[in-house]
């Protein structure tokens, strides 16, 4: 009661302060129509004058003389009036020329005094309202004015959702706290010694990511839905929020972790764009590692769930791609240097170069490994792994093997082979100066029929099979066909060999 | 503390008060002007009404003048844009005077509020 009291006190100053106000400006008002109304009367004054001064031809007067005397006179040229106009002009005129003067000014002073009534008029009713006011909020009139405090409410009930802030600053506590998550992980990450190695997350832990930052972008993805158009910052899609924030922060690492989410979204429709966009960022970005990156393969782990089909059938799980993406994103960390020149060099399109690019590394030089294309026992290995065989899983480990014929210096004419369908000749086989699955050429004869089934035999230790074969049958079969002069490849590997 | 502010809210006041000071003159200039301005509108139209027959003057000292009709209108109407262009001048110099009041009014309250900081800072210790 007493804050309602000092209200109404406050209040009562100001009302009063108001009618004091107000009161002011009334008096000031008819003090002018005073002042007005005079003016007037001494113009209607004037008038009569001038109506009657033309009636005689000379008056006499007693004209003053100074401030204290006066001399007896005559009034003459009754009819000449000199008026003054204003602004130290004067023109002389007739009585009645004077009486037009007299009653246009006297129009604007009328014009005047209207004015003046008019506002004088306005303010006394304010006073009066002021008065009113005063009387109510000192609680002494009839009238009471109704109040409500409007205090700031906890439970205030709004209807429908709660607007969420859009501004950057401003997003989702959940979101942040993500963000600032893989923030951490990056920061912890960055700040071991550049050139360490760091230890492989094992596949349970990449799929757990993986569900992770799917979650997170259907998160994204609900607040895009429900977010205004009209915002610019947070609005975008979620993977470009997403990178923003990422961006902002430390930019490369977070492409490769990015990237994963566009993996696993593979399969849906929204990812292919995104995915291209992001492996352009992550190819973009690559910048040559300065110390010597190490792939780990897990090889000996057992089938993935997810098999990645890029188009033709490959033989890289999903574990080594994302092996492989981590070690673009762990390169890109280790340091900045020239992205462009580079940019071809690490670009992996077969796994000729991946043998290419990562590298053992023992007693501190680097080593390359050596490639499991080549390995005589592949029974263990990776592409032997996979369950099904297919005619397109063998066309492309003979094209691979092509492929990496071609990156290797001491392989040059052997490579076209493949493609001889026609030529019953063979074609001279170069020394390999390594174990290799597939020289690259295929002696095609009408009778040798193994050359044919062979694409439907299982894979498994397919290719050194196969060679054997080849080896066995073409040496067979070369020499009745052939002139003795000419030795088939394989025999004259195989001599060399030996 | 306390007493530098005090100083130094003396100077602003002094400030503060020459430029209300100036500002008043030229309000009031301007003021005459406007006045002017009507007269001249008033003898504009007089003469207007009047017609050949009538001499005008001039009162230029004690002397009354004669003066033709249409010289007068012509003289009359170059004033009243004289005026015109004056007042226009007074109304720019106005605002600036108005701008530069404002910025030591806000100087002044600034000093103010540190004045009283200090003070109750004063007290406090006190």
């Amino acid at each position: 009661m007493a804050e309602k009291g000092q209200v109404d006190i406050e209040h009562l100053g100001g009302v009063t302060r108001l009618r004091e106000e107000h009161e002011k400006v009334v008096k000031d008002c008819e003090s002018r129509i005073q002042h007005w109304k005079k003016v007037s009367g001494d113009y209607e004054a004037l008038n009569d004058r001038l109506k009657t001064l033309p009636d005689q031809l000379s008056y006499d007067i007693m004209v003053p003389f100074g401030p204290l005397a006066f001399m007896p006179g005559k009034l003459v040229h009754t009819n000449e009036v000199t008026v003054l106009l204003g602004d130290n002009w004067f023109a002389k005129c007739s009585a009645k020329q004077a009486q037009k003067i007299v009653d246009h000014r006297m129009k604007y002073v009328k014009n005047e005094l209207d004015g003046l009534s008019k506002t004088i008029k306005n303010f006394e009713a304010r006073v009066g309202f002021a008065k009113n006011l005063e009387t109510i909020s000192a609680s002494k009139g009839d009238y009471v004015d109704i109040r409500e405090e409007v205090g700031n409410n906890d439970s205030v009930v709004t209807k429908g959702k709660q607007r969420m802030a859009h501004k950057p600053n401003s997003k989702p506590k959940q979101d942040v706290f993500f963000d600032f998550k893989e923030e951490d992980e990056e920061n912890e990450e960055e700040s071991r010694d550049s050139g360490s190695r760091k230890c492989i997350m094992t596949e349970e832990e990449l799929w757990a990511r993986l569900d992770e930052l799917e979650k997170l972008e259907e998160l994204q993805d609900e607040q895009d839905k429900l977010s205004d158009n009209g915002d610019m910052n947070g609005e975008d899609t979620s993977s470009s929020s997403s990178e923003e924030e990422k961006d902002a922060d430390a930019a490369t690492p977070v492409n490769g972790l990015s990237l994963k989410p566009g993996w696993s979204a593979l399969p849906s429709s929204t990812a292919p764009l995104r995915q291209d966009r992001k492996e352009e960022d992550d190819f973009e970005e690559e910048e040559e590692a300065n110390c010597l990156p190490t792939i780990y393969f897990s090889h000996t782990v057992e089938p993935k769930k997810v098999r990645i089909n890029t188009g033709k059938n490959t033989t890289l799980k999903f574990s080594e791609r994302k092996e492989q993406k981590e070690h673009s994103k762990r390169k890109k960390k280790n340091g900045h240097s020239n992205g462009h020149a580079h940019h071809e060099l690490h670009k992996i399109t077969t796994p000729a170069d991946l043998y290419r690019l990562f590298v053992d590394v023992k007693n501190g030089e680097p080593i390359p490994r050596k490639s499991i294309l080549k390995s005589r026992s592949r029974e263990n290995s990776v592409c032997s792994d996979t369950s099904e065989s297919s005619a397109a899983d063998f066309e492309e480990r003979r094209i691979m093997g092509r492929s990496f014929s071609h990156d290797e210096a001491t392989h040059s004419d052997t490579s076209d082979g493949i493609t001889e369908e026609d030529s019953p000749t063979a074609v001279l086989l170069q020394p390999p100066s390594r174990f290799e699955a597939f020289s690259g050429t295929v002696i095609e004869k009408d009778p040798m029929p193994s050359a044919v089934p062979h694409l439907t035999i299982s894979p498994p230790a397919l290719p050194t099979i196969l060679e054997r074969k080849q080896e066995e049958v073409a040496p067979d079969v070369a020499p009745p066909q052939q002139a003795p002069k000419r030795v088939s490849k394989f025999k004259a590997a195989r001599l060399q060999q030996k | 503390m306390a007493e530098a502010i005090q100083k130094k809210l003396k100077v602003e006041v002094e400030k503060y008060a020459q430029m209300q000071k100036e500002v008043s003159k030229s309000m009031s200039a301007r003021q005459k002007l406007e006045t002017q301005l009507t007269e001249n509108n008033i003898v504009k139209e007089e003469l207007d009404l009047l017609d050949c027959s009538n001499t005008v003057y001039k009162l230029i000292g004690p002397v009354l003048v004669k003066q033709d009709l249409d010289e007068a209108k012509a003289t009359v109407a170059k004033r009243l844009e004289y005026i015109n262009g004056e007042i226009q001048r007074y109304e720019t110099l106005l605002k600036d005077m108005e701008k530069k009041s404002e910025q030591h009014r806000e100087v002044l309250s600034s000093l103010q509020q540190e004045f009283q900081k200090a003070q109750g800072l004063a007290v406090g210790k006190v």
